[in-house]
Formats: C-alpha cells, sequence, structure tokens
C-alpha cells in the first residue's frame, strides 16, 4: 500500500483529500505546514509528497526546494498543489523541485492518474 | 512575470484572490463527490440529486471564475474581483438550498459532511482584506435571506465601470470610520463590509452616542444614516459642522429617502456625499475613498498653510526683534521648499540679529557722545542771518519757533505747522542762489520732487516746496538733536564704534537715494544730523545741487562754506555721481576718526590744489585705535579716481557692517 505524505494548512482541504485518498487505497499521513511536511519526510520514507503550495512556515515551493537538496528525501516524487490556477505555476513547481503539478478543485481521478504515474515510475526503477 | 498594470490588483493579491476562490470550490467538489460514492443505494436517490444539484452549482461557480480570471489574466481590477464574488451568491444560494434537506437526514457522520459542504458554501465569493472585496452579508444557515438576491451580471463584465475607472481601483487607505445607525443590521453589515477593507470601525447606535464619540476620539469618516429616533441624522450633521473640531471631519449621509429635497438638504447641512439605500457596495466603497482622499490632501494643505503661517510670524519677529534663531526648527528639518526656505530664513536672521547687535553697541557709544555734547554750552549760532523772527507766521501757515542754523544754502527754522498741528523744519534759500532765475528755481523744484521720493529712516524726508513774497523754501521733517559738526565740535575725534554707526547709517542713506537716482552732491557733517537714538538723518538732498551754478573757486567760501568734502571730480566740474558721495562719506569718517580733514590749507585755493595732488595721511597713522582694515577703507573712498573708490554705497555699507 503506497504511503502517502499529504501536506495541507487547510483543515476541510485536508480530511477531504485525506478521506478519499484512503478509499483509494493509500495509506494517508499529514502535516499541516511546510516545515513539519519536511521534518515528517526525513524522518519516514513515504512513496509519494502531495504538497499545498500556500503553506504557513514555510511555502511549499521551499519546502520542495529542501526536501530536494536533502540526500534522503532527494527521490521521492512530490505533486505539488494549487489553489491560484495561474499561468507559470506548473514551471515554477517543476523549477522548485516537484515531479508534478495539479490545481485545485482537485479532480480526484486525475490526480490519481499523475499519482500512479509517478509511483509506477519510482516502483520500476 | 510583468508588472500588474496601474488600478489592478497586485501580483500577490490576485494570487490571493484566486485561492480564496477556489479553495471552498475544492472543498464542496472533494465532499460532494465523496458522498455521491457513498449513496449508490436505490433508496439514496434524494441524497443523490441533492448532492449532484450542489456539484451542477459547484461547476457553474467554478465556470464564472474560471472565466473572469483565466490562468494568464494578471490585469484584473478591484471592481471586476467584486463583481465576480457578487455572481457567486448565485451558486452558493443553490448549494445551500439544494444540502438545505439533507440537514435532516439521521446519519450523523453524512450530515458532518453536508455541514461541512455547506460551511465552504458560505465562504464562496468571500474574499478576505488583501484583495478588498466586500462580501456579501452571510445569513445563519436555514434562515431566508432578508433582502432578494442580487442581480447576476455577466461574470466577466465589471457591474460598475464607472468605478471601477475611479476611485474604487484605487488602493484604500486605511481609515478611523464612524458608522451611525440605529438598526443593527445595518450596522453590522457596514461594520464588516469596511472592516474587510482594512478600516478601523466604531459603530454607534444613536445620534447622541456619536457626538459623544466624536467628542471623545478623531475619526476620518463618519457614515450617518438619515432616518433615526431622537436626535436624526440632519440635526446629528448640524451639530458636527458646527463644533471646530469636528468640522473639517467629512460626513456621507445614508438614507432610505433619496428623494431631491433631502439630498439638497445633506449636501447643504455640510455632508461630503450622499448615498441611497440599499447601498451598492462598490459605490460605496468609491465613494468612500474618494471622500477620505479628499480629507488627506485637504489636511495636508492645512498642515503645509500652518507651517507657511509658521514662517510669516518667524519673518514678523525678525522685524520686531522677538525672533529666536533655531525656533523654525521643525519646519526647517523638512525635506522640501519649504524647508529649504526655513533653513535660508534662519541663516539670514541669525545674520540680521548679529549685526543689529554690533550696531547696537556701536550706537550706544554715539549716544553717549551726544548726551555730552548736549551738555555742553551751546554756541548761539546764525543769529546774524536771520530773517524770520520768532512767533512769526509764515507762508500763512508756519509758526516759527527757533532758528536752528545758517549755512551756505540758507537759514533753517524750526517751525510749527499749524494745518498739521506738528513741528517741521524750514529751510529759507538765499536769495543770491536763484538771482531771479526761473531755471534754478524750476530746477529746485525739480530736485525737491526727486528728494521726496527718498523715504528711509536715514533721510530727512522733505514736504514740501514753496515761495512766498519773493522767498523759496523747502520745509521737511524737523529731527529733534543736533548735526555732526555741532557734535565734533563739542567732543573732537568720536569712538571707533560711534564712528562706524554714523559710516553705516550714512552708507546705507546713499544706498537708498542712489537707488532712486538722487545724489547728495553736499555730504558733510553739517548736513548729518543725529537725534537722541544716535540715529543719523541725512538732509538737503536735491539742494546742494543749486552750488553747481556758482563758480566754486571765487564764491567758494559764500556758498558751500569749504570744499573739503567735495570730491576732486566735483571740484572741477566733471560728470558727478554717486561715487562723489562716497568721497565726502570718506571724509566725514576720516574727521570722526581723526578729529582732522584729510586736507587742511589756509584758503580755498590752497585746499583745493592740495586735495587734487596730495594723497591722505592714513587715519591708523594719526589714530593707532583705528584697524587697519577701516583705515585703508576711508584712504580708498579718498582716491582721486571714482573707479578706484568702493562701487556703491551699498558695498560700503556691508563693509562698514562686518568691519564692527
Amino acid at each position: 500500500m503506497p504511503k502517502i505524505l499529504l501536506v495541507e494548512d487547510n483543515e476541510m482541504n485536508r480530511d477531504m483529500l485525506s478521506r478519499r485518498l484512503q478509499r483509494k487505497g493509500f495509506e494517508v499521513e499529514m502535516a499541516t505546514d511546510g516545515r513539519q511536511g519536511v521534518t515528517m519526510a526525513q524522518a519516514a520514507p513515504y512513496d509519494l509528497i502531495l504538497m499545498d503550495m500556500s503553506l504557513p512556515e514555510i511555502d511549499g515551493w521551499e519546502a520542495a526546494r529542501q526536501l530536494r537538496a536533502a540526500p534522503s528525501t532527494q527521490q521521492v516524487p512530490i505533486i505539488a498543489l494549487t489553489a491560484h490556477a495561474m499561468s507559470g505555476d506548473r514551471e515554477k513547481a517543476i523549477e522548485a523541485g516537484c515531479d508534478d503539478y495539479d490545481t485545485k478543485p482537485i479532480e480526484l481521478e486525475r490526480l490519481l492518474g499523475k499519482m500512479r504515474a509517478l509511483l509506477d515510475r519510482n516502483g520500476g526503477a | 512575470m510583468t508588472a500588474p498594470a496601474a488600478g489592478t490588483l497586485t501580483v500577490q493579491a490576485l494570487s490571493q484572490l484566486r485561492h480564496e476562490l477556489r479553495t471552498p470550490i475544492n472543498q464542496i467538489i472533494g465532499y460532494c463527490e465523496m458522498l455521491l460514492e457513498d449513496a449508490g443505494g436505490p433508496e439514496q436517490v434524494g441524497r443523490r440529486g441533492a448532492l449532484e444539484e450542489a456539484l451542477a452549482a459547484v461547476r457553474d461557480a467554478l465556470g464564472r471564475i474560471d472565466q473572469a480570471l483565466p490562468p494568464g489574466r494578471s490585469d484584473v481590477r478591484p471592481a471586476e474581483a467584486e463583481t465576480l464574488s457578487d455572481t457567486l451568491q448565485v451558486p452558493r444560494e443553490r448549494i445551500l438550498r439544494a444540502t438545505e434537506s439533507l440537514l435532516g437526514d439521521g446519519e450523523r457522520a453524512f450530515v458532518a459532511d453536508v455541514r461541512k459542504i455547506r460551511s465552504a458554501a458560505e465562504r464562496l465569493g468571500v474574499v478576505g482584506p488583501a484583495v478588498a472585496t466586500p462580501p456579501r452579508a452571510t445569513p445563519a444557515p436555514g434562515t431566508p435571506r432578508s433582502s432578494p438576491p442580487p442581480p447576476t451580471p455577466a461574470p466577466s463584465a465589471p457591474s460598475h465601470p464607472a468605478a471601477a475607472a475611479g476611485a474604487a481601483s484605487a488602493p484604500t487607505t486605511p481609515a478611523r470610520i464612524l458608522v451611525v445607525d440605529d438598526i443593527e443590521d445595518n450596522r453590522a453589515v457596514l461594520d464588516r463590509r469596511l472592516a474587510r477593507q482594512g478600516h478601523a470601525v466604531t459603530c454607534a447606535s444613536s445620534g447622541g452616542a456619536a457626538l459623544e464619540l466624536l467628542a471623545a476620539q478623531p475619526f476620518d469618516l463618519v457614515l450617518l444614516d438619515v432616518m433615526m429616533p431622537e436626535l436624526d441624522g440632519f440635526a446629528v450633521l448640524e451639530r458636527i459642522k458646527a463644533s471646530p473640531a469636528t468640522r473639517d471631519v467629512p460626513v456621507i449621509m445614508i438614507s432610505a429617502l433619496d428623494d431631491m429635497a433631502s439630498v439638497v438638504r445633506c449636501i447643504e447641512g455640510g455632508a461630503e456625499d450622499y448615498l441611497p439605500k440599499p447601498f451598492d457596495p462598490v459605490l460605496l466603497k468609491a465613494r468612500i475613498g474618494a471622500c477620505l482622499e479628499k480629507k488627506r490632501l485637504r489636511d495636508r494643505e492645512l498642515a503645509y498653510l500652518a507651517e507657511v503661517e509658521r514662517l510669516m510670524a518667524a519673518a514678523r519677529e525678525v522685524e520686531t526683534g522677538e525672533y529666536r534663531i533655531g525656533a523654525l526648527a521643525e519646519v526647517t528639518a523638512r525635506g522640501d521648499e519649504l524647508g529649504r526656505l526655513a533653513r535660508v530664513f534662519d541663516g539670514m536672521a541669525a545674520g540680521v540679529k548679529a549685526r543689529e547687535e554690533r550696531l547696537q553697541g556701536q550706537l550706544h557709544d554715539l549716544r553717549r557722545e551726544i548726551a555730552a555734547a548736549q551738555a555742553a554750552p551751546a554756541a548761539e549760532e546764525g543769529a546774524g542771518a536771520t530773517r524770520l523772527v520768532t512767533g512769526q507766521v509764515f507762508a500763512g501757515r508756519y509758526e516759527i519757533l527757533k532758528t536752528l542754523g545758517a549755512g551756505g544754502m540758507g537759514v533753517v527754522y524750526r517751525a510749527r505747522d499749524r494745518e498739521l498741528g506738528e513741528d517741521v523744519a524750514i529751510k529759507l534759500v538765499h536769495a543770491e542762489l536763484l538771482h531771479g532765475d526761473e531755471t534754478a528755481v524750476q530746477r529746485l523744484k525739480a530736485e525737491t520732487r526727486l528728494a521726496r521720493r527718498i523715504s528711509h529712516r536715514n533721510v530727512v524726508r522733505t514736504h514740501h516746496f514753496g515761495e512766498c513774497d519773493g522767498a523759496y523754501y523747502v520745509t521737511m521733517e524737523f529731527v529733534e538733536g543736533m548735526t555732526l559738526r555741532q557734535l565734533m565740535d563739542t567732543r573732537g575725534r568720536l569712538g571707533v564704534p560711534a564712528a562706524l554707526a554714523i559710516g553705516t547709517q550714512l552708507a546705507e542713506a546713499l544706498e537708498v537715494a542712489h537707488g532712486q537716482g538722487v545724489i547728495h552732491r553736499d555730504i558733510k557733517p553739517q548736513n548729518l544730523l543725529l537725534d537722541a537714538a544716535g540715529v543719523l538723518k541725512v538732509m538737503d538732498f536735491g539742494i546742494a545741487r543749486l552750488a553747481e551754478h556758482t563758480t566754486v573757486l571765487t564764491q567758494a567760501g559764500m556758498i558751500v562754506g569749504t570744499p573739503a568734502y567735495m570730491a576732486p571730480e566735483q571740484l572741477l566740474g566733471e560728470d558727478v555721481d554717486g561715487r562723489s558721495d562716497l568721497y565726502a562719506a570718506g571724509v566725514v569718517l576720516y574727521e570722526c576718526l581723526t578729529g582732522r580733514l584729510p586736507f587742511a590749507a589756509q584758503s580755498p585755493i590752497s585746499l583745493i590744489a592740495k586735495l587734487l595732488r596730495d594723497d591722505p595721511v592714513p587715519p591708523a597713522d594719526l589714530n593707532p585705535e583705528i584697524p587697519r582694515p577701516l583705515s585703508a577703507l576711508i584712504v580708498q573712498l579718498l582716491a582721486k579716481k571714482p573707479e578706484e573708490r568702493a562701487a556703491t554705497a551699498g558695498g560700503l555699507s556691508r563693509v562698514l557692517a562686518s568691519l564692527g
């Protein structure tokens, strides 16, 4: 069962998305800000990180950069999530070290497709 | 990324707007889809219908957002954001209606999720202060809205183009706003809207309470309801405008009355603006912005004028000698032109004050000399030349009081002007000077007219030229005091400070006269009057001209007494200008400081010869107390060639002041 770290500060978003992912068979752990996300990712292995970009403490962009810089988390795939829906966000996310990007509102099937692609890539490697 | 255009949201505000609009949509879609997954059974068709309706509504909302804010768009005006926020009320109401029936469902976990959907729906279209978008009032779940649903304009078209182009698109400055309304709901709505725009809002539920608050603390703006019990809005407005403390606080009246008469009444009463209820939030925001901007400009103007007034007051203080150097510290600290002006002013005032103090010291010495001279017995003078007698009324209006002196030009009397009720000096011109010559008379008239233009504390004021029984006379200001001749005859040479006081005042008088095109031509101690306060006054401007048409060499003794004060060019009948007066001033200073003339001889002819030929002995050689620079200055004034003297009386005045 793939283990997912969901980094999201909004309680309702966290509740909703974690439950939907659990229904799809994922094990979900949660962090509520960027700093906690980085700490948890470095403390335990995750198969994939879903990272909201608007976060308190350190934001998603910075958290992604830190995760990419640390050897223990360098390989963990990260999907950036934003509600900004601005052009250029995707490029910015890739530049910060994320592997993929999705916008809110989340279309679950689309997100699951992206997650599976990354998990397969890493699992096959 | 390009910078946002003027009047549009910043990148950060736009990013926050997108985030705040999409977050509840994400939640509603997520929960609805999740609950739908669970509602597969045939008995749950009702649930499914409600959730699908909610999903359709939230997708409608998303469509509106995507249409108004496509991903690449960055030039979004605040008014557009507000319009979009307004249009989202429709899907929001739809979601709330659709999910209302689900609250009655017995299943606890399901109802908890429905509540989450509804809670997210409540926040749909509600954006924070950074975007400065006023939200619609949020009714409690399940209660019908008291006002009809808002109009739904096309999502991308701003509903208020005028406001969008005007103040509403400008960033709002936070302000202290007092909201006065007797109806609690109205207060609450305004409170929330204005607070979301970043303003500090205080509410009052009656006119009386509003006036108390206004008396106790400062506000930038008052929103005043017209219809209130007891003290209504008109009465409150009247009191606000009647008090000097609150007069300048702008007031916007809000009322359901929208008849022209009450609008006129408010504006006439001093209100800045008037808004009819139910007010339009965009219009309200635009008008508040405009009002505050106007007040800000007015406040800035008032503060500026206050500082200009301080500068003017300081100028008046300099005139009365009460200015304290540095008193303008606050104004001089300004970085703008006014600050620069104040700094220059302060520096100049310091210079004037220092000079004033020096002059006071010099005058003090001069006054001592004068007082001592007055104590000495006065010589009887000019009695032989008197043509008018004491008690006689001359020219029908001047009662002769005393003979003051006689000179080359004529005899001077003190007289009472019966018409003006004041004492004047009358100079009766020697008949020989005019020879019955009409041209000479006309010249004297013209010179007197010129002299009358000179108005200065160091010049004896010339009043009038007249003729009586064939005698020509000039009336002038009477000065109680003595001539410099009398002072020196009594006291001998003067101290350096007293001489400087005389030289400085003489130079100032000449500066003003020369500026008016008047050359004195006969500066000598007999023409310099000193009052008891040490103020020097030059007399006989214009009269000396008469002497030029007599032959100096043959009649010098009779006409001008002595050529000792005359410049070489004047003696030689060459062109005379202001520098000839400066030569004479040099002789006067020489005599003041040394007690003797630069050139002395037994006869006028040998005197003139010396004067044209010899160099004077430097004054400092005769009196070691005289500072060398002052001595050198006097020698320079006595130069034979006018171009080797000080160029102007103004220049001499400044050099003398610097020597003090």
